[in-house]
């Protein structure tokens, strides 16, 4: 049992049954089991392991306040708080953290995510975030599997001056605490303007599914804005656009004809070229690419960062001091 | 690549005979400590040698296939345990215990495909030596630990009590078992803080569940469990180097299991 500081007034006896040591076990072992079942049926883990670390923090707090040993022994003071300061920024973290994907067309600006998870209390300055895809370069090794992959983006820097600069695993764009990297979820999209009758012309892109992992579905329904029924289209890529064999890097079709059916009809369009349909004019203007990007945000793991380092470092203090007081070979048992 | 395989070769038959002989020692009553250390010693520097001409012809390090992970591990093991039995002469005799763990690890060395595998573009990163160190380290400490455990456990039957009857008594040992596990709980600690911040770089998150990562956070909890028992409850040698032996089990699986069993156990790993 905790021993108490006779220097301070009488805890009562659920803050030193809070404080047990075996609490702390209790709890180590709940927080092992919730993450088994986290990993296991990929449950949500804020769910699942804010009971156990809740237990833990409220058992390092009341131990902290009520074991005396804190206080003779420093370094295992700094250990402990720097787990309850740990616990408090996961939970600030979860409250605040946002998490997206969003996908952009070469030579369009971010504007919103997909997929997106936020904490309740996420401030929201997502709407502040500006960048543009500018293309990317991706290199394959024989297989193929995927080696590098840098976009090339664009954004605008506190004062407003225009910046470029390319972005990548290991090296991710980070604007307003937003850190926004590029994904290997990338592929074709044709750029279409789309007149509706009696509308003003629209510019718009339509992304196919990701190359060249669905290398074999390349075609996508689409309703243009205004119109009255959907339009499949399709793009022939060539197989061996991407070798298997030997190194080679993520490049356009040389042949961007694309195959569109609207209302049981075939028709065939190469960049250039218009369509004309009961419900606007389509004109299929090039063949780029579009690009995956995952957002994320969470202020507190610089933070975390700092209670990790100093929770590490106070308990190899805390160890160091303890070994090097006694040899292990004359210690009592 | 036949030339970095007969030497490895050759450097686990230095392994291996070193460590025959450290069993030898234990079961016959000699004391070969000397040729053993030798034979441990040179069989590292072996090892080291078939491992620098490997990177040299592939230009990355063994980090990513099975045979690689292996033969890395046992290296920093082997590293590990030989600094150990230099510096701590009293607890020699454990070697007829650490070195079988390390021959079953040699055999399934041999019997990996030593072709080489792609070096995924985030490995190129000095989070990679640090994380993989200090996972290294760790695993090091626990081997240790095991040791010293499997003695105190040995020592419960008539013949085991015999064969480590020239080890320090079983409370000296368990408290050494226990610095080694102490020390094994803060690079284990170090280990994730190094991942969590090389994954938040690479991917843009710092957990992501997968089966290494998870596996190895299992691990810190068990060991830091096995630590407060240890602290909570004044167990007995025998009970406190049987939870020593579960901490290193699941460590074990984590390193080796995880990699063998899952098809993508690890970001970045095949």
């Amino acid at each position: 049992m905790p021993h108490f500081d006779p220097t301070h007034a009488k805890p009562t006896r659920l803050l030193l049954a809070l404080a047990s040591l075996k609490l702390t076990l209790v709890g180590l072992l709940l927080l092992g089991l919730s993450t088994v079942v986290v990993y296991q049926r990929e449950q949500s883990a804020t769910a699942w392991l804010a009971a156990p670390l809740l237990l833990l923090a409220f058992n390092l707090m009341a131990a902290v306040a009520t074991n005396r040993v804190f206080r003779r022994q420093m370094p295992l003071l700094v250990f402990h708080l720097a787990l309850i300061v740990l616990v408090l920024l996961a939970v600030a973290g979860r409250m605040t953290y946002l998490k997206g994907q969003t996908e952009l067309t070469e030579g369009a600006a971010f504007e919103s995510l997909t997929g997106m998870q936020a904490g309740p209390w996420h401030g929201g300055r997502l709407d502040r975030l500006h960048f543009v895809n500018d293309g990317f370069e991706i290199s394959y090794m024989p297989g193929p599997v995927l080696d590098r992959n840098v976009s090339r983006v664009r954004w605008k820097n506190g004062r407003g001056q225009e910046q470029r600069g390319e972005i990548e695993q290991n090296q991710p764009l980070v604007l307003l605490g937003y850190r926004i990297y590029p994904t290997s979820n990338k592929g074709f999209a044709p750029l279409f303007l789309w007149q509706a009758n009696n509308q003003q012309p629209l510019l718009t892109a339509v992304h196919l599914p990701s190359y060249p992992a669905n290398a074999n579905a390349q075609a996508q329904t689409w309703r243009p804005p205004g119109g009255t029924a959907d339009i499949w289209l399709s793009l022939n890529v060539e197989p061996d656009l991407i070798a298997t064999d030997r190194a080679s890097q993520f490049r356009l079709p040389t042949d961007r004809t694309l195959v569109l059916r609207h209302r049981d009809i075939r028709y065939e369009l190469q960049p250039g070229e218009r369509l004309v349909l009961p419900d606007g004019t389509l004109e299929y203007r090039e063949l780029r690419t579009w690009m995956g990007y995952r957002i994320f945000y969470d202020w507190t793991i610089p933070w975390m960062l700092a209670a990790c380092a100093m929770a590490v470092a106070s308990m190899a203090w805390h160890f160091g001091k303890k070994f090097a007081a006694t040899p292990w070979n004359t210690a009592p048992g | 690549m036949e030339t970095e395989l007969r030497i490895l070769w050759a450097g686990i038959i230095c392994y291996v005979v070193g460590g025959s002989m450290a069993i030898g020692g234990v079961v016959f009553k000699k004391r070969p400590e000397r040729a053993v250390l030798a034979l441990i010693v040179l069989g590292w520097l072996l090892h080291t040698a078939a491992l620098a001409l490997r990177w040299e012809r592939l230009g990355q390090g063994p980090f990513v296939s099975m045979f690689e992970i292996l033969s890395s591990n046992i290296w920093s093991l082997v590293l590990v345990f030989a600094i150990s039995y230099w510096r701590l002469p009293a607890i020699r005799p454990s070697a007829a215990l650490v070195m079988p763990i390390l021959f079953v690890m040699m055999g399934w060395l041999m019997l990996s495909s030593p072709g080489e595998m792609h070096f995924p573009r985030a490995f190129r990163t000095p989070w990679l030596y640090i994380h993989v160190g200090l996972g290294k380290v760790f695993l090091g400490a626990t081997l240790v630990a095991v040791g010293l455990a499997g003695v105190i456990q040995m020592r419960r039957t008539a013949r085991g009590a015999e064969w480590f009857q020239r080890l320090p008594d079983d409370k000296r040992l368990d408290e050494l078992a226990y610095r080694y596990m102490a020390m094994g709980l803060i690079f284990n600690g170090l280990m994730l803080v190094a991942g969590a911040i090389w994954a938040q770089d690479a991917w843009g998150r710092y957990w992501a569940w997968d089966p290494l990562e998870t596996w190895a956070f299992i691990t810190w909890l068990l060991l830091a469990a096995a630590l407060h028992v240890r602290v909570t409850f004044k167990l007995p040698p025998r009970l406190s180097s049987a939870m020593a032996f579960a901490v290193f089990v699941v460590a074990f699986l984590t390193f080796f299991g995880v990699p063998f069993l899952s098809n993508r156990p690890h970001q970045g790993t095949f």
